[in-house]
Formats: C-alpha cells, structure tokens, sequence
C-alpha cells in the first residue's frame, strides 16, 4: 500500500480547516473532539476538487498537520484523524473492498464519503447510547459510585442507569473548582439530582476521604492509548492510584474512535505542552495570567487559539497507566486493558 | 452426590433416557435436573447440555437458520434459568449458537464467488449478494471482540472442525478469515474501529430494502438475523443440520478431550522435586498431575475443601478420579485411574487453615475451577481466594487449570450473584442447637479469584496470562450470543 506523497504545498489556500472544527464542536454540545475532526476532514474534502486518491491523501495530511498544530490537546482529535486517515488509504487503495461497483471510480468513493458525512456522526452518538446501556449492568442497587470531571460519556450512562430503572444509587461527584470543565460537571450533577440520584460534590483533595464509601470509580477518557491507559483530565490519575490502594474498581468508559495510537510509560512522555510543574523562586504572578488566558481559549470561543498555547493545571491531562484500570466499557463490550492494543493493530497493520 | 448407580438421577441416567426420550421432555428431564442438583459441577453440565443440545438439533425440521437460533436460544435461556451458577450450560449454549452462525456464514460466504463467476444475471441480484461478504464483515467489525473464528494456534481437535465443514462445502477461503490474521487480498476489511466507517458504506451502496441497516437502530445481532432472514429466500441449499451435528460432536469431543490436552502441558510446568500445591477434588487436575508423575519426582500437598469437598478429595486422592467424573464416562478402561500415591508420587492432605503456614515451601499452586470469567477473574471452590492470596504474599505462582469450555464471555458484573451457598450443617451440625441458635453461620461453595491473583492459565489450547483470555472468549463466542 502506497504512503501518500509528501507534497507541501498547501492544496486548499481558502478552507480555514481550524475554523470549521470549531464551528462543528460548538455547534453540536454532543459531539466529541474525534468525530468533529472527522467531520471538518469530510467537509474539507467536499470542499475541495480532489480527483485522485494520491491528492486526497495529500490534502487530508496537510489539514491534518494544520489541525494539530492549532489546539493546544492534540490527542483526543488525533485520534479521530489517523482513524480516517487510516481509513482513506486502505479503502482508497482497494475501492473494490467498499462494493461501490467494478471500476474504482473515484469520485464515487469521494461522493459517497461526503454525503455520509452526517451518518458517521450519528454512528458515533448511537455508540454513546450503547456504552450507557453496557454500563448500566455495572451499576448495582445500593451502590456508591465516584466519577470525576465533565465527561458525557459517564454523564449518559449515570443518566440511563437512573432512568431506566427503580434501582439506587449514589454518585459522588469529583469537581475540581479551578477546572475548566467544571460548569460540564456541574451540569450532570444538576441533571442526575433531577432524576432522584442523590449526588455529593467533592473537590479533588478529598477523594481518599470518600473513597471508603465508594463501590466502583467510572471515569472517561479523553484518549485510550496503546498499552490500555487512557488520557484524561488532571487528577484521574490520583483518583486512579487511590483507587487501587483501596482496591475499589477503575473503570473507564469510552467510544472506541479515541483509541489512539501513543505509547505512554509516564506523565512526561504525553505529546503536549503543559505547564504544571514550574518551578520558579520569585511569586510570579504570570501563572495566573497564563490560566486566564488558557481559561479563554480552552473555552468554547471560536477565535483561533495562539499556536504554541500550553495547558495549564486548569484543563491539562494526565495519564493513568492500564495496571490501575479493571476495565474498558467500550460501545462493543468492556474490554481488558490489554485488548485495545489488539484494535489499534488491527487499523493500522 | 448421589451414587453412581445406573437408576439414581444424575448424568448417566439423563444420557440413557436422552436416547428414547423427545427432545422437549428431555429439556424438561434437564431442568429438573439441574434445579435439584442433581446434576452439578462444570463437566457433568456441560455434556448434558451439549447432549441435549445435539437432541434438539436433531430433531429439529426444517433448514431454516434463524429459527434453529431461536429455538436453541429459548432452550438456552430456559437451562440457564434453571440453574445460573452452573455457567458451563450457558457457554455450552453460546458455542453451539456461535457454530451455526458460522456455518451459515461459510455457506453464505461461498455463494457470492461462486456467483459471480456465473456471470451476473440482475444488477440488483448481484449487488445483493456482492454486498453480503461486506455486511458480515460490518457485523463483525461492530465489536472490536469478534475476532477471526479461528486462530492459528488452536490445537486440531477444534480447527479440524472447521477444516471439515469448509471441505463439505468446497467454500473458497473467504470472510472471516479463518487462516490468519493478515487479511487476504478478498477479504475485504474487518477492522472494529473503521466500523464507524463501513457501516455508511453499506447502507448507501447495498440499497437493497431487504437489508435494513443500523442507522435505523438495529444492532448488531438482529442485522445478523434479518441477514439470515434474507438467506431464506435464496435457492442456494446446505446441510445446515449435518454441519451443526458434527459442529456439536467436535464440541463434545473436545469436552472429552480438554483434561488429556492440558495434561499435555504438565511436562512444562512440573518440574523435578517440586511441591505442588492443590486443592479440592478435580479430575482436570488429577490427570495432570499424573501425567508429570510419569517421568518426574515431585511433592503434592493437596488441601482438602472441608466441609464441601472433603469427601470428594478424600475420593480422588484414594481412588484418583471422581464419581461424577466416572459416570460421564463410564466406558473408560480403570487401570489409567491410578492415584498419584500409586503413581509414586507422595501426597500430603492439609486442612484449609494451613495453608498459609505451609505456602513458604510451595513451588506453585494449581488450582481447579469452576468458571473462568471474561475479565480474567475465576469461579473455584471455597478455599481458593485464600490460597491464591496466601500465594501472593509468598510470591508463589498460582496456575490455573480450566478447559476452554469453562471459559465465560459473561462479565462478572455481580460477584455476590455467582458464589453458590451450601449446607450450613456441613459446618454446624444443626443438633447443636443451642450453637445454631446463637451464631449465624454461613458455608459458601465457590470463591470469586480476582485475576491479579492468578499468573497463568493453563486451557487445552495452552498457556495463557489472564489478560489474554478475553481474546480467547473472542475466538469462541460471538459478542449477539453474549446475552441469551
């Protein structure tokens, strides 16, 4: 199978790809980083007058750069883009494997990938249905369960597990304060009390104070890397570790288009920029500038960030590695940690 | 346990009737069966249920795949209903489930080649079953767990199963690439994650009504059916029944054959001089232990299960086999049932409580199960979880032997609803009233090992770390049977 060209010219001057993800991500409050990309490299693609497989390969490997190169957490969205970059060029390389008909024509292949822009969008919300509907069995009567952060994910299931049946349950919910996903958070936890779940907040510190109360830990992911950890906001992986001493159950929920394909070993090794541990001698007061103007851009504001914006504490991740996970609830069952590599071969080799 | 005379009910007896009796009333007979313990253990279950299940497929008419799937299906549901702990019924189940739709696959599989070196008669006919090969391959890429059907590493006994269906049919090597994991230039993608991408491609090219597709919220499995539905109507004709009979009969001989395969692997991991550590009364363990004593020298200490299983391990480590064991086949020559004192071998019977004092001297552990469960996690008999935690603090490596079919693509969601209890009389006898009176008393059967515990598996296709075995599940059951 042929790697597209590395041309670097840029095939499409006028298509603001940057601009059109983030009109799709605000658009669409359901959607994920992932499948957003996808649909900006869709629209990208019916933009431009691409005719041959080498061209498309080409301009989805410059947009892509573009893409990353402009958000200051690249992982997530990644892994929505190599998805469809993998995609494209297996397919395109063997049209005949799509049943699209004898000859590979091309601008059928092109056609068909753009009118079903949308159905892949609704292929990826169905697979959230389908994990809060995996994820309901975990849920016993009488449980406690912990969660953190503003993940829809967690938020969808904790909300099908109280609507789809008289059990009980409680949620303790972890918000960080300072988090810029805090109002996500803070949604959910309005939305479950509504359904009759009765709900505590915590902040981020007492989390081993709670944990004797609680049955199992669900989290989400931003991303699922190759070895079964996953990529998430800042203090999973604390909650993670407690856990663990505690030897209450971890498990992550996430659709599994955010598999991505990075092999971390430790905090340091993610591909970000993030501005956590600063050391300094003077009371320097740029941090906190620095967080207002993370807090701005990791907002839902459509203007384009600066490139080289670095994350602070406020919406930076961490990494929890896969010995701390009991399991993956994925929309096609739950998996062990160990079985994501398997699906990340299976797409790329 | 009853006695193995041939009127008590039991195994023996369901086998003997199973000969005159329909099918219906047997699964009545099996039922009963099972709700009155009367037959119990993961063995003996699981050749009634495969017994049973060849029954009902014989005597079912018609060719029709989706129907037999129901009413496999509906008597699934009803043995497991009868019995939930006895998880083995289930798997048993879902392996025949999984075979005819792989049957049906194969067979729908081969049709598209064959046509389409006919020549194309319709555009829409040709569409239609050109699309076929790509919808099963949607259906498997739904879910990253449903895997190539057979892997390369498995053991004759079961790709042979494979190898002869295929041969029946003449198929061409398609679909579910059954050879490796390198997809063939035919095959057209299975790959989970492009799911997201494929199912769109089906759904705009194959715009046959006929085939409904997922936008509309159809999941996987009645994609599956409507698929089977679909070939109901087409001419093409196979001895769905044959291939299903003999898919059954290998099933049956691999529950035959597991102890004698993972016995094959005992020169592997007993070594000269070692001492064992073993517990309660297991024929998949006897049997492996005999097979190292063979050629090697070593020590057993066997703990003895009181109050549940003592009297079986006093059996086993007497006679080397169990009742219940013998009487599922009855027709084994005795003298290959030594006992491992026989053999040679010096056994030592300690009771539970010293198991952890004597763990310092204890090479390794092999323990028996009861289920294997999808996260790695195992159902074995009381007494387990203490062993293998008093394994873990003296870093003994703890080896755990289970046929594949013990193997359970069921997640263990619920623990407490797994663990069996039994007669607390067993523990305090009840004429001690006044003791009875004041004291709760509890006496659970089985014991739920968490799979940190564990360090290897040993199944009759080999050696396993607990985080594969959900590629094992994968291999053998489909992810539209998990829930029956």
């Amino acid at each position: 199978m042929n790697a597209a060209p590395s041309t670097s010219e840029n095939p499409l001057p006028n298509f603001d790809i940057v601009g059109v993800y983030r009109r799709i991500l605000n658009d669409d409050s359901e959607l994920t980083m992932p499948v957003a990309a996808i649909e900006a490299l869709v629209e990208a693609i019916a933009e431009s007058s691409v005719s041959t497989v080498a061209e498309t390969l080409a301009l989805l490997e410059h947009l892509t750069k573009v893409l990353k190169n402009s958000i200051a957490n690249p992982i997530s969205l990644s892994a929505g883009t190599d998805l469809f970059q993998r995609y494209l060029i297996t397919t395109l390389n063997r049209p005949g494997a799509l049943n699209l008909g004898p000859s590979d024509d091309f601008k059928i292949i092109r056609n068909h990938l753009i009118s079903n822009g949308n159905i892949f969008v609704e292929r990826a919300k169905q697979s959230r249905e389908k994990i809060a509907s995996f994820g309901t069995s975990f849920i016993r009567e009488g449980a406690t369960i912990l969660t953190n952060g503003g993940s829809r994910v967690v938020g969808a299931l904790l909300r099908r597990a109280a609507e789809s049946s008289t059990m009980r349950f409680k949620v303790i919910y972890v918000i960080s304060p300072t988090s810029t996903d805090a109002e996500g958070g803070r949604k959910t936890v309005a939305d479950l009390r509504a359904h009759n779940v009765p709900v505590a907040v915590i902040p981020d510190s007492a989390v081993a104070f709670s944990l004797g109360k609680v049955d199992m830990v669900i989290v989400g992911a931003e991303g699922v890397v190759e070895n079964g950890g996953i990529i998430s906001r800042l203090g999973t992986y604390q909650i993670g570790l407690l856990a663990k001493s505690k030897g209450k159950p971890f498990y992550v929920v996430a659709e599994s288009h955010k598999f991505v394909r990075l092999y971390l070993l430790n905090q340091f090794d993610l591909p970000i920029d993030q501005r956590i541990l600063e050391f300094s001698i003077t009371d320097d007061e740029n941090a906190t500038e620095d967080e207002g103007v993370a807090d701005l851009n990791s907002g839902s504001s459509t203007s384009n960030k600066p490139k080289n914006s670095v994350l602070t504490a406020t919406n930076a991740v961490d990494f929890t590695p896969p010995d701390l996970i009991s399991g993956i609830i994925t929309e096609s069952g739950v998996l062990t940690p160990s079985a994501v590599s398997e699906e990340l071969i299976k797409i790329w080799f | 346990m009853a006695p193995g005379v041939a009127l008590a009910p039991g195994l023996t007896s369901f086998l003997k009737s199973l000969k005159t009796n329909p099918a219906d009333s047997s699964v009545e007979h099996l039922i009963s069966l099972l709700k009155r313990r009367q037959i119990r253990n993961s063995r003996p279950c699981a050749i009634a249920t495969a017994a049973l299940i060849s029954k009902v497929v014989g005597e079912f008419k018609g060719n029709d795949a989706t129907r037999l799937l129901e009413r496999i299906r509906q008597v699934g549901r009803r043995l497991t209903a009868a019995q939930p702990r006895e998880v083995v019924v289930g798997n048993i189940v879902r392996r025949v489930l999984g075979l005819i739709r792989e049957v049906v696959e194969d067979n729908v599989g081969g049709e598209p080649a064959n046509n389409s070196e006919t020549g194309r008669s319709t555009p829409t006919q040709s569409q239609d079953l050109a699309s076929r090969p790509h919808l099963n391959s949607t259906i498997s890429s739904m879910s990253p767990l449903r895997h190539a059907a057979i892997e390369p590493i498995e053991t004759s006994n079961y790709s042979s199963d494979i190898s002869d269906s295929g041969e029946l049919t003449k198929r061409p090597p398609l679909l579910t690439s059954h050879t490796s994991y390198a997809p063939t230039s035919t095959a057209p993608l299975v790959n989970s994650l492009f799911g997201l991408f494929s199912q769109p491609v089906e759904s705009s090219t194959a715009s046959t009504p006929t085939v409904p597709n997922s936008p509309d919220g159809k999941t996987p499995h009645s994609l599956n059916l409507d698929r089977l539905v679909d070939l109901r109507g087409s001419q093409q004709y196979f001895d769905l029944k044959g291939e299903v009979m003999s898919g059954i009969m290998e099933l049956q001989e691999e529950l035959e054959q597991s102890d004698k395969q993972i016995a094959d692997f005992a020169h592997e991991h007993i070594h000269a001089n070692e001492i064992i550590l073993t517990h309660t009364a297991s024929t998949t363990v006897q049997t492996f232990l005999a097979k190292a004593a063979k050629n090697r020298k070593f020590t057993v200490v066997h703990a003895e299960t009181y109050p549940h299983d003592n009297a079986a391990t006093h059996e086993v480590l007497l006679t080397g086999r169990k009742q219940d064991a013998r009487a599922g086949a009855p027709h084994d020559d005795d003298d290959r049932w030594k006992c491992l004192t026989e053999l040679g071998i010096p056994v030592y019977v300690i009771p539970d409580s010293h198991v952890f004092a004597i763990m310092s001297r204890v090479n390794k552990v092999i323990l028996a199960t009861h289920t294997v469960l999808a996260n790695g996690g195992l159902v074995a008999a009381g007494g387990a979880h203490l062993i293998a935690q008093a394994a873990k603090s003296h870093q003994t490596p703890v080896v755990v032997l289970s046929g594949v079919y013990k193997l359970s693509p069921v997640y263990p969601f619920d623990l407490d609803e797994l663990i069996e209890y039994g007669d607390v009389g067993a523990v305090v006898p009840y004429d001690d009233g006044e003791f009875v009176d004041k004291v709760d008393v509890e006496h659970p059967l089985y014991d739920y090992v968490s799979a940190d515990l564990v360090d290897l598996y040993i199944t009759n296709l080999g050696g396993h770390a607990p985080s594969f075995l959900y590629r094992i599940v994968a291999d053998h059951y489909r992810p539209e049977d998990t829930v029956l």
